[in-house]
């Protein structure tokens, strides 16, 4: 396989260049790893139309008037969040990956080796489509309601093609209530874990390059976080100020990130003492380059394995909390309908079961996907 | 090393207070849930709304100022006078007191089969790495880390309970302690609390051991003789124990809290975890705080054993460093 690849491409400033001397280093820095500025403006424009967009849906428009009048959207906290999300994900995660094109093709190279791991990819890229544009196409579970239909068993247990996967109790057909489910899971998994990982990275990159007392107060907090049970906290929390998902997804944004810092810290600070961070230093490097150009790149792939296999927890804390009666009782959690599917188990037990396997699937599916990035990114 | 067993226990003595600060600054900052429920109460049967709201508060002491309750909240907490629930009609801690045998009925086998089984598992399989029985136990590792218990517990009361009709699908508190109908009724949650920590156990013990098997001071024992079972038992569980400890009071104690909510909720076992989801649906406030204070002393006290534990099996670790 390693025959057919084209030479590696240093970077031309360095191959157009005959002579050491002639190797212009700022133009090769540039082109290695800094992001051009047409994307630095690109997502800076798109990060202030956000807030602009954001400002004007709370502030200018009603509270009851939908945001995008057309098509009747109002748009929610929850939903800004992953928009925003998403962004990032677009600048920070697939621009780089398009970009470094021979870098992209070796993980991938490396990650089809596990054969279980890109069957699980595809599977979570269809709850990620589905989870995304599903609730667009699809009607709303509420508004699907049919007691005429409940109760229809699914096709492969003798139902009708025009509820595939079955009805519920009030004959809302269990698809919709999937689909809806898919964003819920989406929206807590991904706001979740980008707040959660940013957050870990951070403390723990500051926590190893400072030492001393900021290291001292930061992994004592951190000790502290991880003595306080977060799904006692969560309860507690919820039981002073009512269920909201985004309640929930903050609350484990801001509350799970200590696994994170501790693992980031550990990493760092083998990172710190290689020969590159004492030659950047040497060079007269400042401390926020070298946390920012060499400490943070190259506990990456610690930071990148924690954050795919972080999403499966939080997906599946946030619908245990559905299941116990204190998730968000506006959205349809799998959680939620699982639990309803409960008192019904003898006479339909699709109700509880259908959900429950999508939700097995997803978390195992990220489980399946986290592992083997591990093993493609990770070269230890 | 006195200088560090006395940090450890002055530092879960901080954290122990600070726990109990943080859930009366909650507290503080919240409306009195309690209070909204016997004033709407009131108001229904006539009385005035605020007037009821009033008095509530203030047979509770709740309109003293804030450093007067802090001292006396902390006083209660720490004389273990911890209130009186009003859902259970019975003192908080005597209303714990009936609860915890429901809980460790099944918690303790589970805990004891998950920490065996994990650590078993994990070990075999990373001496002997590649081999069937090693695929079989990663493959049950994905499975139990991956399966929702909640899901997990229903699938199986569908097929034994309802299908089958092996199993009782919930548990009856009036079974004695020990009796066949007693293990027949645990089992399921204790396969299903078990499994996801099992999972947890065994992927972790795996990972440890493999790192050890091609170490330097296995080698030499190895090439001294040493047969397997005592390169296994003394070489490396002796030092693979030491970060396996902390997956065991960490992690678990985590997963095992989480699921005695959920294991307790779908088996109807009147544990502990019930008794904290009822104090919460009825807002019985010191219920509430005792069965969330609780958890968080036992993972408080289970650090410090850990922690202790390090310097009892590891001589290597460097009592200055964390």
């Amino acid at each position: 396989m390693a025959g057919d690849e084209p030479a590696p491409d240093v970077g031309t400033a360095r191959t157009a260049g005959t002579g050491f001397e002639r190797i212009d280093w700022t133009a090769v820095d540039d082109a290695d790893s800094t992001v051009p500025p047409a994307a630095v403006a690109a997502e800076a424009l798109v990060f202030f139309s956000l807030v602009a967009a954001f400002v004007y849906d709370y502030v200018i428009l009603a509270n009851e008037a939908p945001t995008v009048g057309v098509v009747g959207w109002d748009v929610t906290g929850v939903e800004w969040l992953l928009v925003v999300v998403l962004a990032i994900g677009v600048f920070h995660a697939a621009l780089p990956l398009a970009r470094n094109r021979r870098l992209t093709a070796y993980y991938w190279r490396q990650f089809q080796k596990n054969r279980a791991a890109v069957v699980s990819l595809g599977f979570l890229g269809f709850v990620f489509l589905v989870g995304l544009v599903g609730p667009l196409i699809w009607t709303a579970p509420n508004e699907a309601i049919d007691y005429a239909a409940a109760y229809q068993p699914p096709v492969f247990a003798g139902g009708s093609w025009a509820y595939a996967l079955g009805t519920d109790a009030q004959g809302r057909p269990l698809w919709h209530l999937i689909v809806y489910g898919m964003r819920v899971s989406l929206e807590v998994g991904l706001i979740s874990m980008v707040f959660a990982i940013s957050i870990g990275t951070v403390v723990g990159t500051a926590a190893a390059y400072f030492g001393g007392y900021v290291d001292e107060v930061l992994m004592r907090y951190v000790d502290l976080q991880q003595t306080f049970p977060v799904f006692i906290l969560l309860l507690l929390l919820i039981y002073l100020y009512g269920a909201s998902l985004l309640l929930i997804i903050a609350l484990y944004g801001l509350f799970s990130w200590e696994g994170t810092a501790r693992l980031v810290r550990s990493e760092a600070l083998q990172r710190g003492e290689e020969a590159y961070v004492r030659a950047a230093e040497a060079a007269g490097a400042g401390r926020w380059w070298t946390i920012r150009r060499h400490l943070i790149p190259n506990v990456s792939s610690t930071v990148i394995t924690a954050a795919t296999l972080s999403i499966p927890v939080f997906i599946l804390g946030e619908a245990s909390l559905s299941f116990l009666g204190f998730g968000d009782p506006d959205v349809f959690s799998w959680g939620r309908t699982i639990s309803a599917g409960r008192s019904d188990l003898p006479n339909a037990p699709w109700i509880s079961t259908i959900p429950g396997l999508f939700l097995f699937l997803t978390v195992l599916a990220f489980n399946f996907v986290g592992d083997a990035l591990r093993d493609a990114i990770d070269p230890r | 090393m006195k200088w560090y067993v006395v940090r450890r226990v002055a530092w879960a003595v901080v954290a122990t207070y600070l726990a109990v600060s943080l859930t009366f600054g909650l507290l503080m900052v919240t409306p009195n849930a309690g209070a909204d429920v016997a004033a709407a109460q009131a108001a229904a049967s006539g009385q005035d709304y605020d007037a009821v709201r009033e008095r509530y508060l203030e047979r509770r002491g709740l309109d003293r100022p804030v450093e007067e309750q802090y001292i006396d909240y902390i006083t209660n907490i720490l004389t273990f006078d911890w209130g009186y629930s009003f859902s259970q009609g019975e003192p908080v801690l005597a209303a714990i007191g009936d609860a915890w045998v429901y809980s460790a009925q099944y918690f303790v086998p589970a805990i004891i089969i998950s920490a065996l089984l994990g650590y078993g598992i994990g070990l075999y399989s990373a001496l002997n790495r590649y081999t069937p029985t090693d695929y079989l136990g990663s493959f049950v590792a994905y499975f139990g880390i991956s399966i929702p218990n909640f899901w997990f517990a229903i699938v199986l009361i569908l097929l034994f309970g309802v299908v089958l009709r092996l199993l009782p699908t919930f548990y009856d508190s009036s079974v004695a302690l020990l009796s066949v109908q007693n293990v027949k009724q645990l089992l399921m949650p204790v396969v299903v609390l078990s499994t996801a920590s099992v999972a947890g156990q065994m992927r972790y013990s795996r990972a440890q051991a493999i790192e050890y098997a091609r170490s330097a001071f296995v080698k030499t024992a190895r090439a001294k003789g040493a047969s397997e079972w005592r390169v296994l038992t003394r070489h490396i569980l002796r030092v693979a124990l030491v970060p396996l400890s902390t997956i065991l009071i960490a992690d678990v104690l985590a997963v095992l809290f989480a699921g005695s909510f959920i294991i307790e909720t779908i088996f109807q076992i009147p544990g502990l975890g019930r008794l904290a989801l009822e104090a919460i649906q009825q807002k019985d406030t010191p219920l509430v705080l005792a069965t969330t204070l609780i958890p968080v002393f036992i993972a408080i006290i289970g650090n410090l054993l850990q922690d202790l534990a390090y310097v009892a099996l590891d001589p290597r670790i460097d009592y200055g460093d964390r």
